[in-house]
């Protein structure tokens, strides 16, 4: 038996050392990793300069067209996320002081997403690999319930979300494949979907009276004088529950409602998502509202 | 509680330990901790199905021991059918009543009568597949008098409710287990170590080959209609090593783990996939049921002794109703049959036993057939796979018509965001360390043991699909 438990022990320190040796191998693979994503992107990237930030779920990514900033002279950068929360919101910003960016105005999708103030697993995990290498992650992150296994177990994070930080993207990352995350300055436009569903029902739906990361926004643009502009985005003509966006009102004032800028459905690609011409009618109400551009 | 779960880790070393350090006395509590053990396991699943068990558990104990005692060929008979009808009656219930009630009122539809069907709402109880067949063998082997009855009934339960067997077999053989369990086990080095060893080569092939196919599989099979035929060809070898890797994986870590306590259970795969004839891979796939249907369907029906017709019949019973076992779905009936045509030219012309030896391969002629023969046996197993994973019959025909009517074998991106192409490589690599390793029971153990260990963590560590979690595909049955 003795003889079997020195064995079990040596299978168990092969074990730990393997997710070591893993961890610190996926993690500095991470760490150079520059055309992959935007959290990767604003990870490891030095201090830059801003006119416009834009932030929020994919309501924001295929809605605000950076170019049409661009081409008023505003430097402008699209950081919204497809399926992120505000909870990847905050922390994107976060990270964006931490390493020293200079930003006049952050536009931040707030709509449907201040319903919850949970993490979006799939866009969280993309902050995982950089926990060790961020306090600001890191702090971030506390709150979570598997916080202690995510941060102590070695290489339980890339087991755990392997399909967003796994294996896979490794080897992407080495072969230095891009996304296209990164083009049209973060911009991901949208055509026309045959297909696109276009009835969407947000009766039961209600937003959060105080969610924890909006606010948390709200103080992170206060304290660095940063002119936050928070906006709700157009939905299609079929949604039912429309009075989600008055409840939003209502809890949060500050928020201008955009909902009703663009109503057609030849304007959506689904529901919740305009297509490029939709997106561009949209982002030139928002430049002349707020940019008199 | 899944054997790749972190609950089952936590589980098998504080039963690991209670056995070896604290009930380690004599058989008795090295048995009573064990049955304890096994039922806190199959509890984790669903307490209220452990109440099935222990009554199955005992209607077998008892049904044997008044057999054996029965004085007249009617009292033995009437407690062996008792123990029979009652088996499949639980059997039939959980698993078939619906599906009998379902085709009977669409048979009726198709007439032009009208039928409801009343359903059952019923969840089926997981292992009652394997343990009432555990059952069965031990009361018919002691009404042939085969074997004794047994009279201790923690001993006999123990036998039915083992845990690394209770719910995905092997399905094992009173002949086998129950001497073992009837005598005190001392810890024994070498064989704990082949545990380890086929515990972690049996989590490789669960959570680096099956997991991974998977994904690939369940994207080519759930949108068929928009596959190519390149798609549609990986997606039922995916689906092979899919299903390969997820019961073999699960009948190794069964086997890995039972060795850890002492006991050697019945092995269940022989690297099927290197089989030359479609004999020779029922002999090598699924051992314990194959011979199973064998000893106790097969030969009492007379087996391929009497005349043509005789072993026709024989043949189709055995494969549909093994084909039936795994699931109340014509797919799986559609499966069996399509193995009963594979096979019966085999039986009719003598030939189903020549391929009983070991495979060697040279640089000859001998060597290319026997490599084509082993690829023609796939290629065939993988035609009726196509049937065991569809969603219907019809399903699978169309799958299989469409390999031939598209006629393109182009990359395609498939759904799960991944290349149709992406797994070759690595299924290839896996056949390779199967095939260097055929002779031996895993590929771990032998020489530099601690560095293939190693390799083995590595790859389930960094290979490992989790994200998508899925459980044993044979759980279900």
């Amino acid at each position: 038996m003795k003889r079997f438990l020195i064995y079990i022990t040596k299978i168990i320190a092969i074990i730990i050392l393997i997710a070591v040796a893993l961890d610190g191998l996926y993690t500095a693979v991470f760490l150079q990793s520059k055309n992959r994503g935007k959290i990767e992107t604003i990870f490891n990237s030095k201090a830059q300069k801003y006119d416009v930030v834009i932030l929020g779920s994919s309501r924001a990514n295929n809605h605000f067209v950076s170019q049409m900033f661009e081409d008023k002279g505003l430097e402008t950068f699209n950081y919204g996320i497809s399926g992120g929360h505000l909870f990847e919101a905050s922390l994107m910003l976060k990270l964006m002081i931490e390493r020293k960016y200079v930003i006049k105005n952050v536009i931040l999708e707030a709509d449907l997403n201040l319903s919850n103030d949970k993490e979006s697993e799939g866009v969280s995990a993309k902050f995982l690999p950089f926990i060790h290498n961020s306090k600001v992650i890191k702090k971030h992150f506390l709150t979570l319930e598997n916080f202690n296994e995510l941060y102590y177990l070695p290489f339980y994070r890339y087991i755990k979300y392997d399909s967003k930080i796994g294996f896979r993207e490794i080897y992407k990352i080495l072969k230095n494949e891009p996304t296209n995350a990164l083009n049209n300055l973060g911009y991901y436009p949208l055509e026309k979907h045959k297909k696109g569903n276009m009835k969407n029902n947000i009766v039961n739906l209600n937003p959060l009276p105080h969610n924890k990361y909006y606010e948390e926004i709200k103080s992170i643009c206060k304290d660095n004088n940063i002119k936050l502009i928070a906006v709700m985005t157009p939905m299609c003509e079929n949604v039912t529950g429309m009075y989600y966006f008055e409840k939003v009102k209502k809890a949060y004032p500050e928020i201008y409602n955009y909902e009703n800028t663009v109503i057609e459905n030849k304007y959506f690609s689904s529901c919740g998502h305009m297509t490029n011409t939709g997106a561009k009618i949209f982002t030139a109400r928002i430049l002349k509202d707020f940019f008199n551009k | 509680m899944f054997f790749n779960s972190l609950a089952f880790a936590i589980f098998l070393p504080i039963a690991f330990l209670l056995y070896w350090f604290v009930f380690n006395k004599n058989k008795s509590t090295q048995n009573a901790l064990l049955i304890l053990a096994s039922y806190y396991f199959y509890s984790c699943w669903d307490w209220r199905f452990l109440f099935l068990l222990v009554f199955s558990t005992f209607l077998d104990y008892y049904t044997g021991i008044q057999i054996e005692k029965g004085k007249s060929e009617g009292s033995r008979k009437f407690w062996f059918w008792l123990s029979i009808s009652v088996n499949l009656g639980f059997l039939g219930i959980f698993k078939y009543y619906n599906f009998f009630a379902v085709s009977f009122a669409d048979l009726l539809i198709s007439v032009g009568l009208k039928a409801s069907p009343i359903l059952l709402n019923v969840i089926l109880p997981v292992g009652i597949s394997f343990y009432t067949f555990h059952g069965l063998s031990y009361v018919i082997d002691i009404y042939y008098k085969r074997i004794k009855a047994e009279y201790n009934f923690v001993d006999y339960s123990l036998f039915v409710s083992y845990f690394p067997l209770l719910v995905a077999g092997p399905i094992e053989r009173a002949t086998h287990l129950l001497p073992q369990v009837k005598v005190k086990r001392d810890f024994n080095f070498e064989k704990a170590k082949e545990g380890i060893c086929q515990i972690v080569w049996g989590l490789v092939k669960k959570v680096v080959i099956a997991d991974t196919c998977a994904t690939y599989a369940n994207a080519i099979f759930d949108n068929y209609t928009s596959m190519n035929s390149l798609s549609l060809i990986l997606g039922a070898i995916y689906f092979a090593f899919q299903i390969y890797g997820d019961f073999s994986g699960y009948s190794d870590i069964a086997l890995g783990v039972s060795k850890l306590f002492g006991l050697d259970l019945l092995r269940n795969f022989n690297y099927p996939y290197f089989s030359r004839d479609i004999a020779e891979f029922w002999r090598r796939w699924h051992i314990s049921l194959s011979s199973w249907f064998r000893d106790y369907l097969y030969i009492p029906l007379g087996g391929s002794k009497g005349g043509i017709w005789m072993k026709i019949r024989n043949t189709f019973i055995i494969f549909v109703v093994s084909g039936f076992w795994h699931g109340a779905n014509w797919t799986y009936i559609a499966w069996g049959f399509i193995n009963a045509l594979y096979f019966l030219p085999l039986l009719l012309s003598k030939s189903n036993r020549n391929n009983i030896d070991d495979i060697r391969l040279k640089f000859n002629f001998d060597s290319v057939k026997v490599i084509i023969s082993i690829l023609s046996t796939f290629l065939l197993t993988c035609i009726a796979w196509v049937f065991f994973r569809a969603k219907t019959v019809t399903d699978a025909v169309l799958y299989l018509k469409s390999i031939i009517i598209k006629r393109d074998f182009g990359f395609q991106y498939l759904d799960n965001e991944r290349y149709n192409y992406e797994l070759i490589l690595m299924i290839g690599l896996f056949v390779l360390v199967e095939w260097n390793n055929r002779t031996k029971v895993e590929p771990l153990s032998g020489k530099r043991s601690m560095l293939r260990i190693a390799l083995a963590v590595g790859a389930i560590i960094a290979f490992g699909t989790y994200s998508d979690y899925k459980e044993f595909i044979y759980f279900q049955f």
